[in-house]
């Protein structure tokens, strides 16, 4: 009796969730990464926009910060909790292709929609002839100088080489304020890209064409004694390896720091919290031939393997890269525009700001796509604090470097 | 009186003991499995591994690194803590004008989040613009500023100084505890006979104190040997993992490299470590106590 009066509470239940997921079958969840105190605000809108053009759907927007997004995204996989859609680092796309978490976007990309994009920005979410990711937010590197310094230490113009950059940071030393000539960063996330500007300019590469790291080179050696002159000869801020990017962009904003290579989206900040800042933007130093390399950076928003709402979340998909709401979310948050015809509206066309940025896209570098990335990064990362603190002597310690990503190359294939 | 099945202490004490079980045992037996499988960065096992994960962290030269800086960092917080907290805690319990006020005072640290503490601290130990420097220069005891988290020579201790003064609360209130437990005829009977105020307090207030100094040191190590927030906010344990302990290093295997199967190893040991050191010391602390 009792026994018969569960099974048929079970079954009632078992039928209520079944109708509940049923009548929600159009919700599409979606982890983003929180960029700026806009971003969320910019999804939620978003979302309703999308919501009220498509009725019966529900998107659930969760903005997680961007420091602990990969730690949440991976015990939400590893618990089957994950949402339908969420933005990566592209760099991470290669462990999510190759465990079979991220689905593949070429039955869903017509060519018009992918006559949308920018090359430059859509090929690294590409892998084995397969378009996995689609570039949420794009960025690239080029430096920044503070022109009121450059003013009174008598520099016309901003430095186009690693030479002249050192003796334009010498004047701004010889000024004998407070403020520093090169803003350098040494601590955190980027540390190792900060040093990639200078190795690029050298001709040197992250990985060899023979498949090994590129950091036992002359043009490592070279790239890394630019910055150890620059901290030996007082140039930068003292007690690099305790400051990370936002550091030194602060130091910047106060005024205090002639020249540092970073992000559009510091032109934002800028505009925001330092209005009156004279800056200028131009292009990151050339090596001695004429090489010079920015660090280009996409994230990616992918669509998880097991999704249950795959059609509207690609709906929803499609609809953030419609030119209106990719305009919007690249000018909020100071991201380069991924779209051909948003890159053409004035409001991007005319920023001169930008233009130093999209300039250097022809040499733009992507990280490399391969796996254990992140542990080769924080090898270059520890021996480059070690060359900064002067704990250890350039060519030993990024031989060292080398050895230990061939080693994580080899242990990866 | 009837026993009733329901009064057997083993049924009553069930309940709770499956719960904790539950909750202890089972995580710990999740982590054993993924520490003997092959496992890819998302969680998902991949085969049995046998022992190469452990092996792995073994063989890792960072592993030993953070080991010794875990027992460092361990015993100068516990040890510095104790040390600052029994004084601290007599004072507290002496009988003076504002002591409810001292004693509200010297807990409300407590209440505030340890990363918050630790992120405050960050933006004193600037070496451009940090409260600190800023302090020693208006005393004129430094005419420079100090680069303290630029490199592990200023930044492990001054990381050790915040964990002792950030676990002072918790611990002054266990040494409040003990000390109001002490009967004050005691203290009378010493006084009379003569007693300086060193020998009552070597004779007196720390043996009698002795269990809840055990208490406190027991507690303490298993708090501070995990304890994240103060390293990972000041410095992630760079420059060059120079100032890494065990736990940072273990959330970097994990998080930051994806190596779910080495960090699941590593945990395990530190777990070992920790439950044996522990026993020996309640051991120790408990034969001292019978003698």
């Amino acid at each position: 009796m009792s026994l018969h009066w569960l099974k048929v509470a079970t079954a009632t239940g078992v039928a209520a969730i079944a109708l509940a997921s049923a009548s929600y079958a159009q919700t599409v969840r979606v982890t983003v990464a929180e960029y700026s105190s806009k971003t969320g605000p910019y999804f939620e809108k978003a979302a309703s926009e999308f919501e009220a053009a498509n009725p019966g759907t529900d998107i659930q927007i969760e903005v997680v910060p961007w420091d602990v997004l990969q730690q949440k995204l991976t015990t939400d996989i590893s618990g089957g909790a994950n949402a339908d859609l969420a933005i990566i680092g592209t760099r991470w796309l290669i462990d999510y292709v190759s465990q079979g978490i991220a689905a593949p976007l070429d039955d869903y990309i017509t060519d018009d929609f992918r006559a949308r994009f920018i090359d430059t920005f859509l090929s690294p979410s590409v892998m084995e002839g397969q378009t996995y990711g689609l570039p949420i937010a794009a960025s690239a590197r080029a430096m920044y100088y503070n022109k009121s310094l450059f003013e009174e230490a008598g520099i016309a113009e901003p430095p186009a080489t690693w030479d002249e950059l050192k003796a334009a940071a010498e004047k701004i030393k010889a000024l004998g304020g407070d403020a520093y000539g090169f803003g350098l960063q040494g601590k955190e996330i980027e540390t190792d890209v900060y040093f990639y500007y200078a190795l690029w300019s050298q001709g040197g590469t992250l990985i060899e064409e023979d498949g090994t790291s590129g950091l036992d080179t002359e043009a490592a050696y070279a790239a890394a004694q630019i910055y150890k002159d620059l901290i030996d000869g007082g140039l930068t801020e003292p007690g690099v390896t305790s400051l990370n990017r936002e550091d030194v962009q602060n130091l910047f904003k106060q005024g205090r720091i002639g020249m540092m290579i970073t992000a559009p989206f510091l032109a934002n900040q800028i505009k925001e919290e330092a209005p009156d800042l004279q800056y200028g933007v131009a292009a990151i130093p050339a090596g001695p031939n004429g090489d010079r390399g920015t660090y280009g950076v996409t994230d990616s928003i992918i669509m998880f393997e097991n999704s249950q709402n795959k059609d509207t979340a690609w709906k929803f998909m499609d609809f953030l890269f419609t030119t209106e709401k990719r305009a919007e979310f690249d000018e909020n948050e100071g991201f380069l525009p991924v779209n051909a015809e948003e890159a053409a509206m004035p409001l991007f066309a005319d920023n001169a700001d930008l233009k130093a940025f999209t300039d250097l896209l022809p040499s733009a570098q992507f990280a490399p796509v391969i796996a254990g990335w992140e542990e080769m990064a924080a090898a270059t990362s520890n021996a480059l604090q070690r060359i900064y603190l002067g704990e250890g002597e350039i060519k030993a310690e990024l031989d060292q470097a080398a050895a230990e990503i061939n080693g994580i190359i080899e242990a990866n294939n | 009186m009837n026993r009733s099945i329901f009064t057997n202490p083993y049924v009553l004490i069930a309940p709770a003991f499956l719960l904790a079980a539950f909750i202890i045992l089972w995580p710990l037996f999740q982590i054993g499995e993924i520490s003997i499988s092959n496992v890819n960065r998302f969680g998902q096992l991949r085969g049995f591994a046998g022992p190469d994960n452990f092996m792995a962290v073994l063989a890792d030269p960072q592993f030993l690194a953070s080991l010794w800086r875990t027992v460092i960092w361990t015993v100068g917080i516990v040890a510095g803590t104790i040390l600052v907290s029994i004084p601290v805690a007599l004072i507290l319990n002496e009988d003076f004008y504002g002591r409810g006020l001292a004693r509200v005072i010297i807990m409300l640290p407590w209440a505030v989040s340890l990363t918050m503490t630790a992120i405050v601290w960050r933006w004193a130990l600037s070496g451009e613009s940090g409260m600190l420097n800023s302090a020693l220069m208006g005393l004129g005891l430094i005419d420079q500023n100090i680069q303290w988290l630029a490199q592990a020579g200023t930044a492990f201790p001054m990381q050790i100084a915040i964990g002792i003064l950030v676990s002072i609360p918790f611990t002054t209130t266990i040494f409040l505890g003990g000390l109001s437990a002490i009967p004050d005829d005691l203290y009378e009977a010493a006084r009379l006979e003569g007693a300086s105020g060193w020998q009552i307090f070597r004779t007196i207030t720390l043996p009698l104190l002795r269990p809840f100094i055990n208490i406190a040191v027991v507690m303490n190590t298993i708090t501070v040997f995990n304890s994240f927030p103060i390293i990972w906010a000041t410095t992630q344990g760079g420059p060059a993992n120079s100032t890494d302990i065990l736990v940072t290093y273990l959330y970097k295997l994990g998080f930051n490299f994806g190596k779910l199967g080495e960090a699941s190893a590593l945990s395990l040991l530190m777990f070992a470590l920790l439950l044996f050191f522990t026993i020996i010391y309640v051991r120790l602390a408990m034969q001292g106590e019978r003698e």
